[in-house]
């Protein structure tokens, strides 16, 4: 193993002493605007315009092939006042965050610990349980998992209680299951954490008689805390915007009896079945600022149970 | 991870997450063509048998002009109609779309449809009846022309139904004939008589038409009542809990192909449809199907009507008109399209053809011409063409029937729901 070879190191010192030893600031952002140009376009173009159309349309009375007319705060009252399946959509996701999240963390980690500690073949199974993220989101999974579930399906066949994906006590809790099978993301983030953790807590915690039980309470979780915080936040935010395991397990209806019927396949279903694009577009800006309020809520509770090992240190 | 920049990041990641909420729909794609090959579209909705046909008969399109490529896709009826509507309004329809009843006012109005009556040239309509023609007519105007005839039945496992000992449904039978039947057929098969009706907006109006009312008012106001549906809904209601029709767990999966149903699953003796798809049920049940009129009023009113089964349009922005009506017109108009075609898609409703063909048509498209035979002259005249909201609600009367199936919410209060959707619908 030679260093030499790597000439980058030296480069600098050679240069003429009467050049500045950093480029003028402006010089060096107009550099980082030029690097940034294709993502900036592309935020501009792909999701500022659009935004800014679909809040324009939230106001409007829009049916796609009419021109839009302008009806004002009509969409968010009819929303709020007069639309009972709206308010099934809400509870619907709002249950089905409550299922999906803390089950989808609670199999992250525990696989994270189970790899952290395994001798060999860490690799192999890091990737055998990434997997299912890879394949999950596709069109195709959703679809085999609604034959999995269907009566005369392998569940049904196994449990015998008839296809879940037809009762709308059970729906629900078969997309979570598609969701929380997804766990590959959390859990290569946990399993970055866990081993950032110094041995020497553990070793320490070992020597003044802490039981594995203890440690975990003790060490694993507040100094995983920011990770999972992230997690949680992360998973937070797309379980309010799940869609494709729904519409697909439901064949696009949300049904059985609406049990299915979570926000954006409701908002997807006034937008493109019913052709209500205003309504639509007030949805999904009412769906944005309730995340959003939900994050807040989330980053101020946080102060209170995750730790910053730097802010320790200061 | 633990540091202090963890935080900002995880501020700005969920930043970043929550954008994609607001830019989730996306733009349209765009057809080439390739080697100087004219390249059309062409969509259509239906099972399977009808696509082998299709596919067959464009491939003789095709080789007839040779400059010409067709490229052809289908789904099932409900899939179709949210993608045809995406593809609309980003102006990207297909080249040749087929139509229903029901969108055909939309999509006039809104500028999605050529109109044809400027290709006569390419495109002859002089062989159609011209009282089922007008049925295309927006406004005066030809954007789009019918491509059968077809009325609703009740369709059923012929050796089944025989087995089970219970009479045969016979022309003229009523509602309560047939509320007695699947009884009594539930009884000797020991499973449902037929598919649940109540979720199904056709069978409705067919049930409502027996009483002399109809969906919609001539002004597109609706034509009957939350007492009317608390009815409809009270009876279907009623024998799905004895089990003379389907439960609610099979109920819910339909979806507008026949295999769904619980005919075709092997779940259920008979099923209502329309005459010309219940061709698919024979992928299912090889033993053979036949075709009964739907019942009708107590009074012997029949509810069920012939209405265009479907109808052609071209997009008006395709970029070959010429082609596009050539296509159409020889879908309609040639004979050997027709021997290709039969009655995949109703009766053809070019008149020469149609009394050339009606002789030589064989297996189900003679079972289908038959029973066009047995109850033509008898039915009433057809609606008019639906409101443009009555696309919506279609789907917003089988969910809300979903809620009843599934016993959390009485037939009136679903009923009430309905009409109050279905006013807001219509009005908007």
């Amino acid at each position: 193993m030679t260093t030499t070879e790597i000439p980058a190191p030296t480069a600098r010192p050679k240069r003429p002493t009467a050049a500045p030893k950093r480029r003028p600031k402006r010089e060096r952002e107009g550099a980082a605007w030029v690097f940034l140009s294709p993502w900036v376009l592309g935020a501009c173009v792909l999701t500022l315009l659009p935004m800014a159309v679909s809040l324009y349309l939230s106001f409007t009375d829009y049916n796609l092939f009419d021109p839009p007319r302008w009806i004002g705060l009509r969409n968010y009252t009819q929303m709020f006042t007069e639309d009972p399946r709206y308010w099934r959509s809400v509870v619907t996701t709002l249950t089905y965050v409550v299922i999906a999240v803390p089950l989808q963390l609670a199999l992250a980690l525990v696989v994270a610990l189970a790899l952290k500690s395994m001798k060999s073949g860490k690799a192999f199974y890091r990737s055998a349980f990434y997997a299912p993220s890879l394949l999950g989101a596709s069109m195709s999974i959703a679809l085999v998992w609604r034959a999995v579930f269907n009566d005369g399906g392998t569940v049904d066949n196994l449990v015998g209680n008839g296809g879940w994906v037809n009762k709308p006590g059970w729906s629900l809790v078969a997309v979570a299951l598609l969701t929380v099978w997804q766990f590959g993301a959390p859990m290569v983030i946990f399993l970055a954490g866990l081993q950032q953790i110094p041995a020497e807590l553990y070793e320490a915690a070992a020597v003044d008689g802490a039981g594995k039980w203890r440690q975990f309470m003790s060490i694993t979780v507040p100094m995983l805390s920011p990770v999972l915080f992230f997690n949680l936040v992360l998973q937070t935010i797309q379980a309010f915007q799940v869609f494709t395991p729904a519409f697909a397990i439901s064949g696009g209806r949300g049904g059985p009896a609406d049990s299915t019927l979570v926000y954006t396949l409701y908002l997807y279903d006034r937008g493109f079945v019913a052709s209500h694009m205003g309504y639509a577009s007030a949805m999904a800006w009412v769906l944005l600022l309730v995340i959003g309020a939900v994050t807040a809520v989330l980053f101020r509770t946080s102060r209170s149970w995750v730790f910053y090992a730097s802010e320790g240190d200061r | 991870m633990p540091g202090h920049r963890t935080k900002g990041f995880c501020a700005s990641a969920a930043a970043l997450a929550l954008c994609a909420v607001l830019a989730g729909c996306g733009g349209s794609g765009e057809s080439v063509g390739g080697g100087g090959k004219v390249v059309l579209r062409y969509a259509w909705w239906g099972n399977p048998d009808r696509a082998a046909l299709t596919n067959q008969a464009v491939a003789l399109f095709e080789k007839r002009h040779p400059n010409v490529q067709v490229q052809t896709s289908y789904s099932s009826y409900d899939a179709y109609k949210q993608k045809l509507a995406v593809q609309a309004t980003g102006g990207d329809a297909p080249d040749v779309m087929q139509l229903d009843y029901r969108q055909i006012n939309q999509y006039a109005s809104g500028g999605v449809l050529l109109d044809l009556g400027k290709q006569k040239a390419l495109l002859h309509t002089s062989e159609i009846d011209q009282g089922l023609l007008a049925t295309g007519k927006v406004d005066g105007t030809q954007y789009a022309i019918p491509q059968g005839r077809g009325t609703e039945t009740v369709v059923y496992d012929a050796k089944a139904w025989k087995a089970s000992g219970v009479p045969l449904p016979h022309k003229g039978w009523t509602w309560d004939d047939w509320a007695d039947d699947m009884r009594a057929l539930a009884k000797r098969t020991g499973k449902p008589g037929a598919t649940d009706p109540g979720q199904n907006e056709d069978a409705f109006e067919v049930w409502l038409r027996g009483q002399g009312k109809s969906l919609y008012t001539k002004a597109n106001g609706l034509g009957f009542t939350a007492d009317d549906l608390t009815r409809w809904w009270t009876f279907t209601d009623g024998l799905r809990r004895e089990g003379a029709v389907s439960p609610a767990e099979q109920t819910t999966q339909l979806a507008g192909f026949v295999e769904n149903t619980p005919l075709a699953r092997g779940k259920a003796t008979a099923d209502n449809n329309w005459d010309a798809p219940s061709s698919g049920f024979l992928a299912f049940i090889p033993t053979g199907i036949a075709l009964a009129p739907m019942p009708s009023g107590e009074d012997g009113t029949p509810g069920q009507y012939f209405k265009p089964s479907m109808f052609l349009g071209v997009s008006a922005n395709t970029g070959h008109a010429k082609e596009s009506a050539e296509l159409v017109d020889f879908l309609l108009n040639d004979r050997d399209a027709a021997k290709i075609l039969g009655a995949t898609r109703g009766i053809p409703v070019n008149e020469s053809i149609r009394k050339e063909t009606e002789s030589q048509l064989k297996d189900f498209d003679k079972t289908i011409s038959d029973y066009q035979a047995s109850v033509d002259g008898t039915l009433k005249d057809p609606p008019q063409a639906p409101p443009s909201g009555d696309n919506a609600l279609q789907s917003t009367f089988q969910r809300d029937y979903d809620q009843v199936s599934y016993e959390r919410m009485s037939p009136r209060k679903a009923a009430e729901n309905y009409i109050t959707e279905a006013k807001a619908e219509l009005r908007s």
